[in-house]
């Protein structure tokens, strides 16, 4: 079974509620779900839609075609009555067309009859449950659990509700009936900014700050969310800059310590990066990539920010740069850009996008917690005079011993001016050369540090080359493409900077012959680039995409044979 | 009383010799040891600009920043360990231009800080440009014509902004001076003091002469928790110009309003894996 269903409709319809309730359903029942959320920038009206995809295969990315669509308005229906296929089936709340394939639900007439029409969402997500094979027993506590904060006379009505939209449906014949088979649930669906702000939480960050921009401020409602009962605060900045600036204070004060924010947020946040890179101050900086240049698409997805991450700020310093594709990849990345962060005494950016952390994957896995966390952190006790200490000592390394100011004796001096080892502003060329070096020569051991891509039959003749996000989709092409009998693999980069170029060269160089394709949701082939600058290999081909939607794989795979690439 | 001393740094000066920053350091290296917080317990954090050098040229912690985000990383810091003594060094570019933003939100914010603000009504790094202090009329090699833009006056703004503590100082008094820095340090929230500093290179307006002629020290032994005196007191800029404290009243303090700061420092909690993974179970 692999099944889509659309509920589509306005901003501010409980399109969201529907589409949650239907897959923790689908979920708790055992079956391998993701959810991808489609809304524009505003607030109410305009068309929305939440797409959810069940499968008894573990799936990372959405579909194209529509089996069944929840319509909650006109608008809704004229969009996606394309996607349907010959017995798809429409719930809707009268009928659209004259084609008749509608069931008309009238739910909000029922969902006034409930008492307002605030209810239409009980009413569709109750007759969706219904098609879906849940019997009444099952809708009730569906419903239940997922209003279990509502006051009981609520409940109530939207029980009721419920049970207006389940009786609707009794006819409707749908084809797949996962909700009739449960079985053991294989386990909880999670966004990617829920992952993130866990991953920031199991690396005992202590303070995040942020200024709101889409799609990152979510990631900072759950931080804030959590700091309820850890020890975290959260501190909403006048603008970005700002709070990229607190984040260096706390971390130079001792605390771990976050900012997330989209590409507009990113630029200004750059001079701050530039003042981490010189004052060797671990941050870590989310940037949710939406497209621009500029504002851009506010609510889309995009992987056009990568060059921008990499280079940001002025002159060379060294950074580390991670793309998670999952949520699993989300938490533990965000957990090993903290740690890699005050090791290396270096800024870590967690490049996320809208798709990673808008849509809902199923997390088979718990996430693991540390039993220790470790610190770089020396204090007087570590140092034979700690009336002589300096924050910059020159190190093989390149990485200096990391005192707290006002932790003891040692007195921390540190400036955004080229500095001796005892952080006084220095002109002298001989200095400026070693600080520079010190600074650079943390690069091996970073790189180190990096795994190299995921790989599926990295030994065929034709590599689709993808990172971020984008691997669910580009795996699934490949997937689909070895079952035609195509010869063809695909690696995907998820730890980027700096570039971990001995784990690269290994798979690629395995066979002179090979093909090599871009698969990028940018218009340059940003990671393509990289990847030739490092390694010297050539593309024969690019599967590009800037239009703010994300991958299917179905797209990938039309796009490679249309190109004659597969 | 300790020895201030104490406050010595090895580094070598860099100001123009004459520049009023020398009374604002002396200045503080007398507060500081008034109020005994030795060298090992003095967090200064500092913009860019001549004013902002200041922390190399006294012993103590400190991070001196980028241009006009000091206030920012001050309140990072304080996040973090509100254990910190800070004092924030900022000039009247750094502070009311790069950093006016930062200025605003810092005066509503009230966090416990003092911040000195080394207005020499020009820039004094870059060479001579107007600052957004700078008088109306007045000529530089940038501004041929004269500033054309009313001056921006840091304490008027401060006081609407809903600072608790703002005070007028002048770097040729420095008892004076030292004075107000050790009732700014004590106030529990955001001080500021914004000190008239003549600078001899660039400024040939606002010279030691011309603030000596103008300035008087306003009456200590009277209560200053007026804000409509205050503000004239800010805004009485022309002939006559007071220094002292204007405005001081007990706000609410930011930190202090910070649930989950109440068991103390952030930085003194211990990793506990164990209620993580409560939390991080029930969260998913
Ligand atoms: C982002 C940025 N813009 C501009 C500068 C150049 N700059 C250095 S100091 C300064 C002005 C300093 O003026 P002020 O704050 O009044 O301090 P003063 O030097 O007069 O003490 C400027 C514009 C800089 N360092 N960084
Ligand atoms: S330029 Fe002006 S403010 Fe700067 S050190 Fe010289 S006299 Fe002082």
């Amino acid at each position: 079974m692999d099944i889509t269903i659309l509920i589509g409709g306005a901003a501010g319809q409980g399109i969201q509620t529907i589409g949650t309730l239907l897959s923790a359903a689908c979920c708790k029942a055992g079956y391998f779900a993701m959810a991808v959320n489609d809304f524009e920038s505003r607030v109410r009206g305009g068309h929305s839609f939440f797409k959810i995809r069940i499968s008894n295969a573990p799936v990372y990315a959405s579909r194209e075609s529509v089996d069944l669509l929840i319509a909650l308005d006109k608008n809704t229906w004229e969009i996606h009555s394309p996607s349907l296929r010959d017995n798809s089936v429409v719930l809707a709340d009268e009928d659209f067309s004259s084609s008749g394939r509608i069931v008309p639900l009238a739910f909000e007439q029922l969902a006034k009859e409930t008492g307002s029409n605030l209810f239409i969402n009980t009413v569709a997500a109750a007759a969706g449950l219904r098609v879906l094979g849940a019997g009444p027993a099952t809708v009730q506590s569906t419903i239940k659990d997922h209003f279990s904060g509502l006051k009981e006379d609520l409940l109530e009505k939207n029980l009721d509700a419920a049970q207006k939209g389940f009786e609707k449906v009794a006819d409707v014949l749908f084809e797949e009936q996962p909700l009739a088979h449960p079985s053991v649930p294989k386990g909880n669906l999670i966004s990617g900014a829920k992952a993130i702000a866990l991953g920031a939480a199991a690396a005992d960050c202590r303070i995040g700050a942020f200024y709101p921009m889409s799609p990152a401020t979510s990631i900072m409602q759950h931080l804030t969310d959590l700091s309820k009962r850890l020890d975290i605060v959260v501190e909403q900045a006048e603008d970005e800059i700002a709070a990229a600036n607190i984040v260096i204070g706390a971390s130079f004060a001792g605390a771990r310590a976050m900012t997330a924010t989209s590409g507009g947020g990113f630029c200004l946040m750059t001079e701050a990066l530039g003042l981490a890179g010189m004052t060797e101050t671990p941050m870590v900086i989310v940037n949710a990539m939406r497209p621009g240049p500029s504002t851009g698409l506010p609510t889309r997805t995009a992987q056009g920010d990568l060059r921008f991450a990499i280079h940001a700020s002025h002159d060379d310093f060294p950074r580390f740069v991670f793309a998670p594709g999952t949520p699993t990849q989300a938490f533990e990345q965000t957990r090993k850009a903290f740690y890699l962060s005050e090791k290396y005494q270096v800024p870590a950016i967690i490049l996320a996008d809208q798709y990673l952390l808008d849509s809902l994957f199923l997390l088979e896995k718990p996430f693991f917690i540390d039993k220790h966390v470790e610190r770089f952190i020396v204090t007087d006790d570590d140092m034979p005079d700690p009336g002589g200490y300096e924050r910059f000592a020159v190190t093989d390394s390149g990485i200096s011993p990391r005192a707290l100011p006002c932790k003891g004796k040692a007195l921390v001096k540190v400036s955004s001016d080229e500095h001796r080892p005892d952080g006084h502003i220095t002109e002298d060329i001989a200095i400026r050369n070693t600080m520079m070096e010190k600074r650079r020569a943390k690069l091996p051991a970073m790189i180190e540090e990096l795994d190299g891509p995921e790989t599926v039959s990295p030994d065929a003749h034709t590599l689709l080359i993808g990172w971020g996000s984008s691997a669910g989709a580009i795996k699934e092409a490949t997937d689909l493409l070895r079952d035609q009998g195509a010869d063809i693999g695909c690696l995907l980069f998820s730890q980027i900077w700096p570039f971990p170029a001995t784990a690269a060269e290994k798979m690629l160089k395995n066979n002179p012959d090979t093909q090599f394709i871009a698969v990028e949701m940018n218009a340059e082939a940003q990671f393509a680039g990289i990847l030739k600058e490092n390694t010297n290999i050539n593309f024969s081909g690019y599967v590009l995409k800037y239009d703010g939607r994300p991958f299917t794989a179905q797209f990938i795979v039309d796009a490679l044979k249309e190109k004659e690439l597969a | 009383m300790s020895d201030k001393d104490r406050y010595e740094s090895a580094y070598e000066n860099q100001w123009c010799p004459g520049c009023g920053n020398f009374g604002i350091l002396g200045a503080m290296k007398d507060a500081l040891a008034q109020l005994n917080i030795p060298p090992e317990k003095l967090l200064i954090v500092s913009g860019i600009g001549q004013a902002a050098k200041t922390p190399h040229f006294l012993k103590c912690n400190f991070l001196h920043g980028i241009h006009g985000r000091a206030l920012s990383i001050a309140l990072g810091a304080k996040l973090a360990n509100h254990d910190l003594n800070i004092l924030v060094n900022s000039g009247d570019g750094d502070c009311y231009g790069e950093g006016g933003n930062h200025f605003i939100h810092a005066a509503r914010r009230n966090t416990d800080m003092t911040l000195l603000v080394h207005n020499n009504q020009i820039y004094g790094l870059t060479k001579g440009q107007a600052s957004p202090t700078s008088a109306w009329g007045m000529t530089t090699a940038m501004q041929p014509g004269g500033v054309i833009s009313e001056p921006l006056n840091g304490p008027a703004l401060a006081l609407t902004m809903g600072a608790g503590f703002v005070a007028r100082g002048f770097s040729g008094n420095k008892e004076h001076l030292s004075g107000l820095i050790q009732a700014a340090v004590q106030y529990k929230g955001f001080s500021v003091i914004d000190i008239f500093q003549p600078c001899v290179t660039f400024n040939r307006v606002n010279t030691a002469q011309w603030y000596k002629d103008r300035i008087y020290e306003l009456d200590e032994t009277k209560d200053r928790d007026d804000f409509g005196t205050a503000m004239t007191l800010a805004r009485e800029t022309g002939d006559r110009i007071p220094v002292g404290i204007l405005y001081t009243k007990e706000k609410k303090e930011f930190i202090s309003q910070i649930k989950g700061l109440e068991k103390g420092p952030l930085i003194d909690r211990h990793y506990d894996p164990d209620r993580l993974e409560k939390v991080v179970q029930e969260y998913i």
